[in-house]
């Protein structure tokens, strides 16, 4: 066995299944050793989508996404990636192959200090020096990208060390700090003071964010649902609320629904669950739910304090939290918040839009439509701009693991290899891409991977001929100087995706929509749907950056 | 703001450094001593309280995760 082999079956001992990936010269041995190995190996046409595909499989499955990539600019490419899944927390394996290990530091071909680059960005990095070390080093990156609070750890493994004999091991011998162990938990005393808090609390609202999505769902919906506790999500814990739970006020944030944000600003105590108060949450920190005192709920005990002070911080595993929470709660007293949740609920309304008269194509007409097409256990990703906060508004995931988006990061090219990667881990599940036109033409040649595989994601482009969040901005904040944001030399993009051989569906009238869509969406195997859409269409409601929910507009002045 | 750490990645002391040059806090001091599985680290940091603030709790997550591999 050599150390790519010993790679191999390191990954395959984790219960790796799929890896995504793009060969190059300093990694070739472990593609030797992926040869008709039961790992499946899949081809991406960047490693930049290797990245963002192992994230979705991640996202979506809960299990760790694999991705590889050469020395020098393969790994370089990974690097937008890796930064996707540390701010958003999802646990990613990245292998890198490095120039031989004599050539280190000679500013050999295509080598580039991979470490250096992503410490920043990954939990940790490690560069192997000895193939007998592959074996522990695998093990330990994987307990580590898992463990705690999730994120993205790199493994760079030169040239000579994929190579070199190893003897083959079955049980490698990590070391006992990096194995699987109890983790913090919140102290007996805290937990009191926060039920404390809810019961005596008058206008009490729960904020769940991403760390729901460490199996944490069902926690959370006992524990709003015995309260009747109105709540709201950030986008990366959309689908955390029960289907249909009235005291569900919506998404949080710049672009998030009225009655979820009017809310907090009335709270008189948040109960923010898993979440890091984002500024795209908060606003403007120091006016932000200027009534409530907080109780904060997380993994990593540097989000205490952060952004937003916590009265009572509750350090630990949230699903051990919120069993804490609910024992106690159950222990004594448990109130109901029912008429301040209905009296939150009438703090919203419709969401407000800016559709145009009915012969041109609404991309919230359009998307409306689309999500309600859908079939319930849909899983759908979203790349990043305008589409991105219109489907956050109107998507009801069944689940946190049904709806992926780059959040934190904020990174274009996202959503439609991360539905690759959704696919993968879930081959029956049906997985749609909605992408807009200046996130999808950075990562097109995707749409090999989709032909290639037969990877049946469907993806719902919405075309407006515009980087349109930065337009709006523009628009709204920039004097209407529309400066590189006109995409109105965009491509035939049915005629792409029939070049790829990609079944391609035209929307651009909203005379037959429905049709259109349920035969895009009832359609076998990977396909598009382009929506030509209004140019000038915005996001409503809008908290403009820095500011608080007094300040939301819901049209253009 | 001084901070005596033990760290089990040598790289760290690096990394600390460089999370205080872009909280624009001034680096006083930095001593450290390599042993064979740990690294014993001191450092000293001026600059606005916030950004120490900020400073002390990226140095408390890279000790964290230090602490699982």
């Amino acid at each position: 066995m050599n150390g790519a082999q010993a790679v191999v079956a390191a990954l395959a001992r984790e219960g790796v299944e799929t890896i995504f990936g793009y060969p190059g010269g300093a990694i070739m041995p472990l593609y030797d050793a992926l040869f008709e190995h039961p790992v499946r190996h899949v081809l991406v046409r960047h490693e930049a989508a290797a990245a963002f595909a192992a994230s979705g499989y991640a996202r979506t499955s809960g299990r760790v996404g694999v991705c590889c990539a050469t020395s020098g600019p393969g790994a370089t490419n990974l690097v937008t990636g890796l930064l996707d899944a540390m701010m958003d927390s999802v646990p990613v394996v990245a292998i890198t192959g490095q120039v031989r290990s004599e050539l280190m530091g000679t500013d050999g071909f295509q080598e580039a200090d991979v470490c250096a680059i992503t410490q920043p960005i990954t939990k940790r990095n490690m560069i192997v020096a000895n193939a007998n070390d592959i074996a522990r080093t695998i093990a330990e990156a994987f307990a580590l990208a898992r463990r705690g609070r999730p994120g993205p750890v790199l493994i760079d493994i030169p040239n000579d060390v994929l190579k070199a004999a190893v003897k083959d091991v079955t049980d490698p011998p990590v070391k006992p700090f990096a194995r699987e162990g109890a983790g913090p938990r919140a102290s007996d005393a805290a937990v009191s003071d926060a039920v404390a808090r809810i019961r005596s609390a008058r206008r009490p609202v729960a904020i769940i964010g991403g760390g729901v999505r460490a199996g944490s769902v069902d926690l959370y919906r006992m524990f709003t649902a015995m309260l009747g506790l109105p709540h709201a999500a950030t986008i990366n814990a959309l689908g955390a609320a029960a289907p249909g739970d009235p005291s569900y006020l919506g998404m949080l944030g710049m672009h998030g629904l009225k009655a979820a944000n009017k809310a907090v600003q009335r709270a008189d105590l948040i109960v923010a669950l898993g979440m890091r108060f984002d500024d795209r949450v908060t606003g403007k920190p120091d006016r932000f739910a200027r009534e409530a005192t907080v109780i904060h709920a997380d993994i990593d005990a540097t989000e205490f304090n952060k952004i937003i002070g916590a009265d009572v911080s509750l350090h630990g595993d949230l699903r051990d939290t919120l069993r804490a929470l609910i024992d106690e709660l159950a222990q004594g007293h448990v109130p109901r918040f029912d008429d301040w949740a209905a009296e939150a609920r009438l703090l919203g309304g419709p969401l407000p839009s800016d559709r145009v008269d009915g012969k041109v194509l609404s991309a919230t007409d359009v998307l409306d439509r689309v999500f309600a097409a859908l079939p319930p256990d849909a899983i759908v990703t979203t790349d990043v701009g305008q589409h991105q906060m219109w489907s956050a508004q109107r998507a009801r995931p069944a689940d946190p693991r049904k709806y992926a988006t780059s959040a934190g990061l904020g990174a274009m090219g996202f959503g439609f290899p991360a539905a690759i990667g959704a696919q993968f881990a879930h081959p029956a599940t049906p997985v749609f891409a909605v992408v807009g036109d200046g996130g999808f033409q950075m990562c097109l040649p995707e749409l090999a991977t989709l032909r290639r595989y037969n990877v049946p994601v469907k993806i719902v482009l919405i075309d407006n001929q515009n980087l349109g969040m930065v337009r709006q901005w523009q628009e709204l904040f920039f004097s209407e100087r529309y400066s590189a944001t006109n995409l109105a030399d965009n491509p035939d993009f049915a005629a792409i995706a029939r070049a790829y051989g990609i079944d391609a569906y035209v929307l651009d009238s909203p005379a037959g929509a429905d049709d259109v869509i349920a035969r895009f969406v009832n359609s076998r195997g990977p396909a598009l749907l382009h929506c030509a859409c209004h140019p000038t269409e915005n996001v409503w409601p809008m908290i403009p950056a820095g500011m608080t929910v007094d300040d939301l507009m819901e049209a253009r002045a | 703001m001084t901070c005596d750490l033990t760290l089990r990645d040598v790289r760290s002391v690096a990394r600390i450094v460089n999370l205080a040059h872009r909280f624009n806090c001034r680096i006083t001091h930095v001593q450290a001593a390599v042993g064979e599985l740990e690294t014993s680290a001191r450092f000293a940091f001026d600059g606005p309280p916030v950004a120490l603030t900020r400073l002390r709790a990226q140095i408390d997550r890279i000790i964290a995760y230090e602490s699982v591999a």
